[in-house]
């Protein structure tokens, strides 16, 4: 017992150890620690800037130590006190000698005078100095080693109390048990019946929302038309790889088909079409369309792993075409198009604010159809392919066609929002169409949930919305969200908000007669 | 199985790929012959030089594309995070180099000797051995922490997991080492540029020193991995797993350590050959393992995925497409991208077994 509580502990500093070591070599404890430690120090009025740093970075290393603790204490719930004590001070240890040794080394180095930011570029000076404390590196690196064993075997006590016997927890389910319980009741079933109080509800978000773009200025139209546009991506993606389980990699190449046909036909230049914005919102539609028909017809017989390389090739071989010399005299090439046309209502060019109504509509809109669509009998032989092709072709559904189908949605969706895009950003250019903006949409669908509707929004609103609120961390950003794709994956495969309505849940006679006939006939 | 079925009568839709088959060969065959004998733009010293650079980069391709195939024959997952291991080995023989250059090593004729241009083979063989390794541990530990709790998920679970994975080590790259382009340091003996003339004609085309090295060193270690599979205790359980992983539970082998040792195995192939794509291209950045990835990925398909000698063959062609593709069809040399794509949707639609392997399964699809 001893000998694997030594062993866990030991693991789980070399982690936390070595993870220390990367934020470092990043200059993520920078940013890092300026944040946790804002949230918990207010910064005084003459503030010297050196003792924050200290304090800032403190706070970081002792909410890091506890989290080691933590996660070293839950390995292993049920440990003796000492084994709890030796283990939280040894996982301490490890870390502090592996993060102090290196910071030791990075300070003598600094000291020295060796600059080693030509192969590591975030080790400037700064964060060097910020790293050690503005101290020696002796001094700093004792620091780290104490701080850490102290919080470490404080993370560990910690777990270790709230587990004691089954006081906290039992409370702990019994709280989630009523709440469930309240959530359920035949009350609020009942409300959500009522339709005085749906209408009610339904007119209050829909003056939150008429008023909501009045009030939050430019900027935060901007980037809510943004999460918006991929509200309208995720939707139509959710349509080919929640309902219909093909993962497409490629889903920009629709996305670019549809603003580029939107610029093309509205913009002065290379074209001068001219052609009314409206007309060629839905021109940019069917052209997604077709394209999808194109795409669609000789490799939607692929499976799985296939289609997702042969769909992530199209979609790369649409930016490249486009940026090539072969097409410049198209599409202007890597230039990209400007002064993309405006939609206008009554002789009115939109405002943000008009525009932001609009996309909201447009949003809206998209749900419902989306909603509808996945209630409907075609969204049942979605599903029913997503769980088992094999199966859903013996019981007599047109595998293929189903597919074709949600491919087509899909790329409507991509187009009109490709339309959207072009005509609120004015500007469009071959790298706004990369292959990150198709793992962006396909994160939105699978951190939301795949299926489900309230998933994609959350999942915007995750994804796009809150690196805006985070903007000193939009470095990161996308290290992030590498490291949530695999955490997701392995705690949470069913995204934050999952689609309830499985494949199990299938209607019951006489409470829904009309659905189980329709199933069964 | 139900869709094998129905291809095998003459469906309409086999009628579809066939006359557009037709269709395409023949416009295809007369591009060539008009590249060829048409206008003649390029002289035979060009086609040789293009056939070169074919082979080098093939080799590479085939590396890569062998990790692919390995672990697709066992998992059946794409590891999509393969390219970033190749990155990951460029960046780490890049800082090897860099430090063999800082080391003073003066001998009496040439004070100013470095460890690199003084013992420039061995200096190598420790490059070619970092790469390798600290690649083959990033593949260990890529399957242990990405992979290995998603083993029974549904199939497109791994893959959105390798996906993120793939993201992750890109931008870590990015942020721990910059994004610059950086240079590889070649000792003198594999200056970058310099290589045997070969006469064509009245032209002489170069066989640069690196190209050579590249693809000797890359058939090598294909040469070696076919024994491997083949000749030792190791590969056969390697096979036996790729077989059937039940089976070959029930028969004593133990299958996670099987697994590991093949992103092991594949984790060095893939570090190697990011060091030689270092010392023949000498430019890479973080984002070096991205297009050669999905393009060994290609090369795995276009030889039949999870066929070992069908990865090498397929890396080679592509390579040669890559190179020679352009010229011959008459395109613009920006779009040599386009033909390794192009080739991977063509044969997922003519020919989704690939040019070697055996129709699959329905499982194994």
């Amino acid at each position: 017992m001893m000998k694997t509580s030594l062993k866990s502990a030991t693991r789980t500093g070399m982690i936390f150890g070595l993870v220390f070591i990367f934020l470092t070599l990043i200059g993520f404890i920078v940013v890092g620690a300026n944040m946790f430690g804002g949230l918990f120090v207010k910064s005084a009025e003459n503030q010297n800037s050196v003792r924050v740093d200290a304090v800032n970075l403190l706070v970081f290393i002792s909410l890091f130590g506890l989290l080691s603790g933590v996660v070293f204490q839950k390995r292993q719930p049920d440990a003796k006190w000492m084994h709890v004590v030796l283990g939280g001070l040894f996982t301490g240890l490890v870390i502090g000698l592996i993060a102090g040794g290196a910071v030791f080394l990075i300070g003598i180095l600094h000291v020295k005078g060796i600059d080693l930011r030509n192969y590591l570029p975030n080790l400037g000076p700064d964060t060097i100095k910020f790293a050690l404390f503005h101290s020696t590196p002796l001094s700093a690196a004792q620091t780290y080693l104490i701080f850490f064993i102290i919080f470490s075997l404080a993370g560990a006590l910690l777990i270790k109390v709230i587990s004691l016997g089954d006081g906290l927890k039992s409370v702990f389910d019994q709280v989630k048990a009523r709440a469930a319980e309240q959530v359920d009741s035949q009350q609020l079933r009942d409300l959500m019946k009522n339709k005085f109080f749906l209408v009610g509800v339904g007119l209050l978000v829909a003056v939150l929302l008429y008023f909501l773009p009045l009030m939050w200025g430019s900027y935060w139209n901007y980037i809510m038309g943004t999460v918006a546009i991929y509200i309208l991506l995720g939707l139509g993606l959710n349509i080919i790889v929640g309902y219909s389980g093909q993962l497409v990699l490629g889903y920009v190449a629709f996305f670019a088909t549809g603003a580029y046909t939107f610029a093309l036909l509205t913009a002065p230049y290379p074209h001068a079409i001219g052609l009314n914005p409206w007309l060629a919102a839905l021109l940019s539609v069917v052209v997604s369309v077709l394209t999808g028909l194109l795409i669609g017809l000789p490799i939607l017989n692929l499976r799985g792993d296939y289609l997702a390389i042969v769909t992530l090739g199209f979609g790369e071989i649409v930016r490249i075409l486009v940026r090539s010399d072969l097409m410049t005299p198209f599409t202007n090439g890597p230039n990209g198009i400007t002064n993309v046309g405006q939609p206008s209502w009554l002789g009115d060019v939109f405002s943000d604010v008009n525009y932001m109504h609009f996309l909201m509509l447009i949003v809206l809109l998209g749900l419902f159809v989306a909603k509808r669509l996945k209630d409907s009998r075609t969204g049942r032989a979605w599903i029913a392919i997503r769980e088992d092709q094999t199966v859903a072709q013996a019981t007599g559904v047109n595998t293929f066609q189903y597919k074709i189908l949600a491919l087509l949605i899909g790329a409507a969706f991509a187009g009109l929002s490709g339309a959207l895009f072009a005509s609120r950003n004015q500007f469009i250019g071959p790298e706004d169409f990369t292959l990150m903006v198709s793992i962006n949409v396909l994160c939105i669908v699978i951190v939301g949930g795949m299926g489900s509707l309230p998933g994609v929004v959350a999942g915007a609103f995750v994804l796009k919305g809150l690196p805006e609120l985070l903007r000193e961390l939009s470095d990161y950003r996308l290290l992030a969200f590498g490291a949530l794709l695999v955490v997701m994956m392995i705690v949470r495969p069913n995204g934050l908000l999952p689609d309830r309505t499985t494949w199990f849940s299938r209607p019951v006679p006489g409470k829904d007669q009309k659905n189980y006939d329709e199933v069964n006939q | 199985m139900i869709h094998d079925l129905k291809t095998r009568k003459l469906s309409p839709e086999l009628i579809v790929r066939i006359v557009v088959g037709v269709i395409l060969s023949i416009y295809l065959g007369w591009r060539i012959y008009l590249s060829i004998f048409g206008d003649q733009a390029y002289g035979p010293d060009t086609w040789l030089r293009f056939l070169i650079t074919g082979l080098v980069i093939g080799g590479i391709y085939a590396l890569i594309a062998i990790g692919y195939t390995l672990v697709y024959g066992i998992l059946f997952m794409i590891n999509f995070a393969h390219g970033e291991v190749m990155m990951l080995g460029a960046f780490v023989g890049f800082f090897v180099l860099e430090a063999f250059a800082a080391l003073p090593t003066p001998t009496e004729g040439n004070p100013e000797l470095t460890f690199l241009n003084a013992y420039p083979v061995i200096a190598l063989i420790l490059v070619f051995i970092a790469g390798a390794a600290i690649s083959a541990l990033m593949g260990y530990a890529l399957e242990k922490i990405a992979y290995r709790p998603l083993r029974n998920a549904p199939r497109l679970i791994p893959l959105i997991s390798a996906i993120g994975a793939s993201i992750f080590l890109q931008n870590a790259a990015q942020l721990l080492f910059g994004p610059q382009r950086r240079q590889y340091l070649n000792p003198d003996l594999l200056a970058r540029g310099s290589g045997w003339m070969i006469q064509v004609g009245e032209k002489s085309v170069m066989l640069t020193y690196t190209g050579v090295f590249s693809f000797v060193l890359s058939i090598l270690l294909m040469v070696g991995l076919f024994f491997l599979v083949k000749k030792t205790r190791l590969g056969k359980s390697m096979r036996a797993v790729a077989e059937n992983k039940h089976a070959a539970a029930l028969m004593g082998i133990d299958v996670n350590a099987v697994i590991s040792k093949t992103f092991i195995i594949s984790g060095l192939l893939a570090g190697s050959a990011g060091v030689m794509w270092g010392i023949h291209n000498g430019l890479f950045n973080h984002y070096v393992g991205f297009l050669p990835g999905i393009k060994a990925f290609t090369a795995a398909v276009l030889g039949g995925i999870g066929n070992i000698p069908g990865a090498m063959m397929g890396g080679m062609l592509l390579g040669l497409f890559e190179s020679l593709g352009p010229a011959l069809l008459g395109i613009d040399f920006q779009l040599k991208d386009v033909i390794a794509f192009t080739v991977l949707i063509l044969v997922l639609v003519f020919r989704p077994s690939g040019l070697l392997g055996e129709a699959l399964s329905e499982e194994k699809v």
